[in-house]
């Protein structure tokens, strides 16, 4: 049974799986397996930019943790932030109250803090207390949900949606090629579809499956809980009785996609997941699923690198421009059984 | 002037007096016809033309992929589990009460069922330490619910509103917001397969809604259940438990959201705490458009049981037609306001001569 | 005084109002001259209420014209009694607690323009209104749930007058009152008739009808049985024996005399705090106890005491010697008792139950085995109490919302004698019920003494307790105050205790 309505939590849950993305400067924590990744960009301390500077402060405020990906994204945080002798990191009580969080910020303002990371509850709600931090000579770094202006933010990491559909229809149409599918039926279940990020996630897989003339033959949305993806992909596996190619937007409700599919025995598709859970990563392994296109947790330990680097005064060492760019936005890579042990490390237990 | 008000709160006072307009003429032999009209056989006749003219939107638009033996028993399947928890919301609500807690006790007792300890005691013994852990799970939360309602005297939706926020609660705290996956392949083998090409989860649902409707319709429990929901004053008096009674319903509901904990772990392969969200709404729709009375003292359990299916329906046969989930909850929320009007009207007819 | 031989402001002529079962006024006759205070007398059920709502607009006369300075006219609904300046304060104030005194003046007639309230103006109006009653004390801007009741009727007359009243029908106004209060109630209703305005008055306190009325209406049995005597005129011996001379003999049945058994309640100093204290009795098996009382005296408060929905606060009842737990309705009934509650659709009765399931509900154990029910024969022992008690219409299957009054009372009664209980609690048995039936219930009642039944009575209606019960407890104030043998009372004996007591 499909839900009439979105509960706040549905929504904050979503906005936590979501978000996520790669990194261009420097991956997770400063273990050396994580910070050698190809296609997460680059891995960060090439130059002397991680030798100790002057000491920072710095704040950070996310959303509560109320789901894996967001524990994920706190956790590998707090750990960036230890790994650096001279960050004194001062987390807020994760939160899904804005005015909560807002309250945090200005006392990050009070406190005078060399830097500020936060992913707000709320982009827009946050934006006035953000561009207050600013215009108090604290640089901001705004994390995967955008402040509704660009002076509330010094930098702005975030994740791609679009791209993350752009990464997993070109690989449906890389799949169509090599497998030689003459009308191949490909199916899509998204997440909850009046979000902003489920939209762009199947716009970027339509747009490119127009690439290689192919189109979204069904779609259904859940709600990224196991449940709404197990009774969703139920319904979808009967209203397709094959489907050469399945995108399921998000390994959370993945693991209810599965569910459905070892219940009606339908393995005859190429099962692509989304975000890089660590349970993807692992059917990966075992060839019981394809592919999913990565969405790793850990922009808001980007975020506090980046901090630390504009608290410092530093730039980029590996961009030519000597100051840190005003956005980053993530990569969103493809895992298949060819690269999964390389990535494993960034899959977050849902 | 609320003349209304004061028109009631005067009948109560001046003793002796007749008062109430309202009061009927006694029928004649046409009123039991009138009776078996307006009264449930009447109700579910209007359920199961709605349920047969889904099926044949369904068949029409998506022919044999509708009308396959496959979807029915999916179709079957997804209703099983929201169809267990609103049994027992059909007794709560026959009961004058509502239970606001049901998807979140799902969830807690999912989760409780599926932490590393019990799997693990689970592992050295028998998959049964699973279902009764989530079992035990469901009716203590109902308890706690019943006792705070029947003899805390607080009012049911918030005590079941505090529920809803605390079992989600301590199921995330427990579960750290992890997914649990069931590791215990036994069981989800058991409940996870058929007997006979029948689901198991479906073979439940059919048992729960036939022992449902045998203690609603046929036993003390039932009829106390409905004594208190059509005038608890007068059961009261008439020397029934009202509060144990109360509570009792609530303990129902709250075992059989453990039994839906349990089915939901077998098709879900996992325990959550994301499990069960937003069955609260969906289970009293399902009441609800089934007939049974939202004020309390009428319920039908055959009525919950194709509210349950036409809603699972409604989503089988959207899918199936590609639509989008937007204009599936416009359908659910014209199914829901029609089916209350429906209701009203057939309810007013009864009672007004 | 004025307006003695005034034209009638209100004229009402043989007014008939029937409900279904029951003929609540049977010819009605009244007219209030402008700037009297007309009294409207009668015992509990003579009709007084469904006069005043019919007067109200709340309930349409089926017969008889009503005449509003010499032109007839219909009150279709409140809005019309309303407009034309009739004013009702109930019994029970209707006034919003939560709102202010203003507020609630002006409820549904709100000073606004353009949608937006005028606060400021109804304030002032306000002022001016609680200035003319002489309550110029009261904040326009005061929450009403924090004035006392006096306060709180001050403000629901208030309202009377905001809608520029000429006749306020004032019901029981004096109820809530202390003497006090009911002084200053008095001046204002003398400054409302010096203005013109004429005031319907009901109340059960005669002295007090002697005080402020100028004329007296009596009603018996739903019709009139005086019209606009003079108060002055009229002694107080002469208005009792109006109130309780009957048209109607109701047939009592007669008292076997067939030997008592022993005692089987026993209720010793019973109290309940604010409510009622002192209450002793006994009642043995084959004996009727009858409490007498008017309405707000604390016969109800007291059986239902007895009966474990209340509370006591001291004292003790027992059946058959062993003492019931306090504030345990399950310990009385299973001890035996059973209650014929006095709200009888709200308390007594599922409406939307059928006939069986009303008689059966308390005696469900008793058709089950390990909890299923045997439906045949909870519908046959159903069937056989009904007969007994001829209920109609026949048909344990029907809602019992179908049926009349008095045959509703018979199916509270089944679902006791069903389960063959040796205490019954009747409170108002014929509350409700058409005169014909009540013979029947009547003769029900001494029939269950008989059968060996411990029954007490009460009833507003001292005719009916005096008439059916051996012994009689006059109840006033909380306070027993007389008892003995239903022969050494009658009706007036009986007005006159509670008359004095009341008093007191």
């Amino acid at each position: 049974m499909s839900r009439t309505t979105i509960p706040s939590r549905a929504l904050r849950l979503v906005a936590a799986v979501g978000a996520a993305g790669l990194l261009v400067a420097g991956c997770t924590s400063n273990s050396p397996e994580a910070s050698e990744d190809e296609g997460g960009g680059q891995s960060g301390a090439v130059s002397n930019n991680d030798e100790p500077g002057e000491t920072v402060t710095i704040g950070f405020s996310g959303p509560a943790a109320d789901h894996g990906w967001l524990a994920a994204i706190n956790s590998s945080a707090l750990e960036e932030a230890e790994s650096y002798e001279d960050i004194e990191l001062r987390a807020a009580e994760g939160t899904n109250d804005p005015s909560l969080q807002i309250s945090q910020i200005e006392t990050f303002i009070n406190e005078g803090v060399d830097a500020i990371v936060l992913l707000p509850t709320d982009g827009a709600a946050l934006t006035e207390v953000a561009t207050r931090a600013m215009e108090a000579g604290i640089p901001v770094v705004n994390v995967d949900r955008e402040f509704s202006t660009p002076f509330a933010a010094r930098t702005t990491v975030l994740g791609d949606n679009y791209g993350m559909g752009v990464s997993a229809g070109t690989y449906a149409c890389q799949l169509v090629e090599e497998n030689d599918l003459t009308d191949p039926v490909i199916a899509e279940i998204a997440g909850i579809d009046s979000l902003p990020l489920t939209q762009d996630r199947s716009q970027g897989f339509a747009d490119a499956l127009e690439g290689c003339n192919q189109e979204v033959d069904n779609r259904v949305a859940a709600e990224f809980t196991v449940e709404s993806g197990e009774a969703e992909a139920s319904n979808l596996l009967q209203a397709a009785p094959q489907i050469d190619i399945l995108w399921n937007h998000d390994d959370d409700q993945g693991v209810g996609v599965k569910a459905a599919l070892d219940n009606a025995n339908r393995d005859e598709m190429f099962f692509i997941g989304g975000a890089g859970s660590a349970n993807a990563m692992r059917w990966i392994q075992d060839g019981e699923m394809e592919a999913t296109v990565l969405y790793p947790p850990t922009q808001a330990a980007d975020g506090i690198r980046v901090a630390r680097l504009l608290a410092q005064q530093k730039g980029m060492s590996d961009l030519v421009q000597p100051a840190v760019p005003r956005r980053i936005v993530l990569d969103a890579p493809v895992v298949t059984a060819d690269n999964v042990e390389e990535y494993l490390p960034l899959g977050f237990e849902s | 002037m609320s003349v209304d008000a004061t028109n009631k709160a005067q009948a109560g006072h001046d003793t002796g007096e007749a008062t109430s307009p309202a009061e009927p003429k006694g029928g004649g032999p046409g009123g039991a016809i009138a009776g078996l009209v307006h009264g449930p056989a009447g109700r579910n006749l209007g359920l199961v033309i709605a349920l047969v003219l889904l099926c044949v939107v369904g068949t029409f638009t998506a022919g044999d992929r509708f009308a396959d033996v496959n979807n029915v028993l999916t179709i079957l399947r997804l209703a099983a589990v929201i169809g267990v928890v609103s049994i027992g919301m059909t007794f709560v609500i026959a009961s004058g009460g509502i239970d606001l807690s049901v998807g979140a006790i799902v969830a807690l007792a999912s989760v409780w069922a599926t932490t590393l300890a019990t799997q693990a005691i689970a592992e050295d013994t028998h998959w049964i330490v699973l279902v009764t852990t989530a079992l035990i799970v469901g009716t203590a939360c109902g308890l706690v619910n019943g006792v705070l309602i029947a003899y805390g005297r607080m009012a049911p939706f918030i005590v079941t509103l505090a529920m809803l926020a605390a079992a989600r609660g301590l199921a995330e705290i427990i579960a750290q917001r992890r997914t649990q996956i069931v590791q215990d392949r036994d069981f989800i083998d058991f409940f996870g397969g058929s007997v006979l090409g029948v689901p198991v989860l479906v073979i439940i649902f059919v048992l729960v809604a036939i022992a449902g409707w045998v203690v609603l319709n046929r036993t003390t429990f039932g009829r106390r259940t409905l004594a208190v929901g059509g005038n608890a004053e007068a059961a009261r008096l008439a020397g029934i438990k009202v509060q144990r009674q109360t509570m009792y319903v609530y303990v129902l509901l709250g075992l059989l959201c453990g039994l839906a904990a349990v089915m939901l772990m077998a098709r879900t392969t996992v325990g959550t705490s994301t499990h069960g969200l937003l069955y609260e709404l969906d289970a009293i729709a399902a009441v609800v458009i089934g007939g049974t009375l939202l004020k309390g003292g009428r319920g039908t359990i055959v009525g919950t049981v194709f509210g349950v299916l036409i809603f699972t329906t409604l989503t089988n046969v959207f899918t199936l037609n590609n639509l989008d989930t937007s204009t599936q909850a416009v359908a659910k929320g014209v199914i829901i306001i029609a089916a209350v009007l429906l209701q009203q009207r057939t309810s007013t007819r009864r009672r007004s001569p | 005084m004025p307006g003695k031989d005034a034209e009638p402001l209100l004229g009402m002529t043989a007014i008939v109002k029937r409900f279904p079962g029951v003929v609540a006024l049977g010819g009605v006759d009244l007219d209030v001259r402008p700037g009297e205070v007309h009294c409207l007398l009668g015992q509990n059920g003579a009709g007084k209420s469904t006069l005043i709502k019919v007067l109200a607009g709340v309930h349409q006369q089926n017969e008889g014209t009503i005449t509003w300075e010499g032109r007839e006219v219909t009150l279709g609904d409140p809005q019309a009694a309303i407009d034309l300046g009739i004013a009702a304060m109930y019994q029970e104030l209707d006034l919003v607690e939560g709102l202010t005194v203003a507020e609630n003046i002006f409820l549904g007639n709100e000073k606004a323009r353009y949608g937006f309230s005028q606060r400021a103006a109804a304030a002032a109006e306000t002022e001016k209104l609680l200035a003319r009653l002489g309550h110029q004390e009261i904040s326009p801007h005061r929450e009403v749930g924090s004035l006392s009741a006096a306060g709180q009727q001050i403000v629901s007359m208030a309202r009377a007058l905001s809608r520029d009243a000429r006749l306020i029908i004032m019901d029981e106004p004096s109820a809530v009152l202390d003497s006090g209060e009911v002084e200053q109630l008095f001046r204002v209703v003398r400054d409302l008739t010096d203005q013109g305005v004429a005031i319907v008055y009901i109340s059960h306190r005669l002295e007090e009808i002697r005080e402020i009325g100028d004329r007296v209406t009596v009603l018996k049995d739903g019709r009139t049985v005086a019209t606009g005597l003079a108060v002055e005129d009229t002694p107080t011996s002469e208005i009792i024996r109006l109130m309780t001379g009957r048209e109607i003999e109701y047939v009592f049945p007669d008292r076997t005399g067939e030997a008592l058994g022993d005692v089987v309640l026993r209720v010793e100093d019973l109290r309940r705090d604010d409510e009622f204290r002192g209450v002793s009795f006994e009642v043995r098996a084959g004996e009727v106890v009858g409490l007498a009382g008017l309405v707000g005296a604390g016969r109800s408060e007291i059986l239902e005491t007895i009966y474990g929905a209340r509370r006591s606060d001291g004292g003790t009842v027992s059946v058959d010697g062993k003492t019931l737990r306090r504030g345990s309705v399950n310990a009385a009934v299973d001890a035996g008792v059973g209650l014929c509650p006095e709200e009888r659709k709200s308390q007594g009765l599922v409406l939307e139950d059928t006939v069986t399931r009303n008689i059966t509900m308390a005696s469900l154990g008793r058709f089950a085995r390990s909890g299923v029910l045997d439906q045949g024969a909870e519908r046959r022992a159903a069937l056989e109490q009904t007969e007994a008690l001829d209920v109609r219409p026949t048909g344990v299957d029907r809602a019992i919302n179908t049926l009349s009054g008095g045959n509703q009372q018979k199916v509270v009664l089944a679902r006791w004698l069903l389960r063959q209980c040796r205490v019954l609690l009747l409170d108002e048995p014929t509350r409700g019920v058409d005169i014909g039936a009540r013979s029947e219930i009547y003769a029900l009642v001494r029939q269950l003494a008989d059968d060996g039944v411990a029954v007490v009575v009460v009833s507003s209606e001292i005719e009916e307790v005096l008439g059916l019960s051996d012994r009689v407890l006059v109840i006033g104030e909380g306070a027993v105050l007389g008892q003995g043998t239903a022969d050494e009372f009658d009706e007036h004996r009986v007005l006159d205790i509670i008359m004095r007591g009341d008093a007191a």
